[in-house]
């Protein structure tokens, strides 16, 4: 047995930070979808706009690549919706999870 | 439209990167549900699998320090720029042997009105100060583009961007002395990087993967913890060990670790 190997693994400390930005990263990427052809970001941001632009029918919006692409405003806001509340569930209990540890 | 995964595997004395292809492929179909076509110029062991298996030679060698080996291995990476030519899928998602894929993240590149696509930015998983220079690269600080992970259509675009990489892998000595290059040696990420400018008319706004591509370099001790859980241990700046785990795709730099992992779900 390397007892130094041992002793340092024993005195490792969960790094709370760096597993709280590795979090973010990750969801930041989960929270990207495609659809249309375009690649969106699901959140409030994408919500507001979609929101602004009346209640039902086509629309043209950039997306991430600052392409027009003509989407469903319905549909779009669905996906968004739905993407953004899972993988902000998801969040949340991994967070928890993370803070639970030592 | 047919897509699929290409992985290219050459392996040298210290890292079976054929390995690294298989165990990938397995992590492939399952979060990607994606047929998986290996290059390489080995025989393909009777318990490996995948759907198809291109045979080339590789164009020259490079050789480069690999810290976690502690010495210089030879590097067989120069045909990376045939992918276009050897792929044989309308639609080819082109990942290194040490990429690991633990979500079906990847999915969204393929649903996306884009020829060509990789990452921009790549960020240290554990945020060293030091990683952050490894985005830019050359003396005028260029943007790198990686080539870790490259998703192309059958286009003229798709294919310029491989043509040019092809002609600047070829006369890499001009390219180097041009943009800077201290290293001699030839990095796909050096040779894409310059193709992207290239083609893309020399701007900055060129389109990429719009997430970064986390890294664990080999200063890291890099285990498994269960499936598509990884544990990372490493030394913090003020010298404590910190340790944390995680589930999502990155790119373990660590060969060494990497191939540790895969010996162990053998």
């Amino acid at each position: 047995m390397n007892t130094d190997e041992l002793i340092t693994h024993s005195r490792a400390r969960f790094d709370h930070t760096t597993a709280k930005r590795v979090l973010k990263e990750k969801y930041q990427a989960k929270l990207t979808f495609a659809h249309a052809g375009g690649m969106w970001r699901a959140g409030p941001e994408l919500q507001s706009t979609i929101f602004t632009c009346g209640k039902i029918g086509e629309i043209v919006l950039l997306d991430l690549y600052e392409n027009p692409v003509k989407v469903d405003k319905t549909e779009l806001m669905a996906l968004s919706q739905q993407r953004w509340q899972e993988q902000m569930n998801a969040w949340l209990v991994e967070y928890e999870e993370l803070n639970k540890q030592r | 439209m047919t897509t699929g995964v290409l992985i290219f595997a050459y392996n040298n004395e210290h890292i079976d990167y054929l390995a690294m292809a298989n165990w990938s492929a397995q992590n492939i179909r399952r979060h990607l549900n994606l047929p998986v076509c290996v290059v390489t110029d080995q025989v393909i062991p009777a318990n490996y699998k995948f759907e198809q298996v291109v045979h080339a030679v590789t164009e020259g060698n490079n050789s480069r320090w690999f810290s976690d080996i502690r010495q210089s291995v030879i590097w067989y990476n120069k045909n990376r720029s045939s992918a276009y030519e050897l792929s044989p899928w309308d639609q080819t998602l082109v990942l290194d042997a040490d990429y690991v894929v633990a979500s079906s993240q990847l999915t969204e590149l393929l649903k996306v009105n884009q020829d060509f696509l990789c990452h921009r930015w790549a960020c240290d998983i554990i945020n060293s100060n030091s990683f952050n220079s490894n985005n830019f690269f050359g003396v005028n600080h260029m943007p790198m583009h990686w080539a870790t992970v490259m998703l192309f259509r059958r286009s003229k675009t798709a294919e310029l961007i491989f043509q040019s990489m092809q002609m600047i892998r070829d006369n890499w000595n001009h390219y180097r002395n041009l943009y800077g290059i201290f290293k001699s040696t030839y990095r796909n990420d050096f040779a894409l990087s310059i193709a992207m400018n290239i083609v893309n008319g020399h701007v900055l706004n060129i389109p990429s993967i719009p997430w970064k591509l986390l890294t664990v370099t080999p200063d890291c001790k890099l285990t498994q913890l269960s499936l598509d859980n990884y544990l990372v241990e490493f030394v913090s700046e003020n010298k404590k060990p910190k340790q944390f785990s995680f589930s999502c795709d990155y790119h373990a730099m660590g060969k060494q670790q990497l191939g540790d992992i895969i010996a162990n779900n053998s």
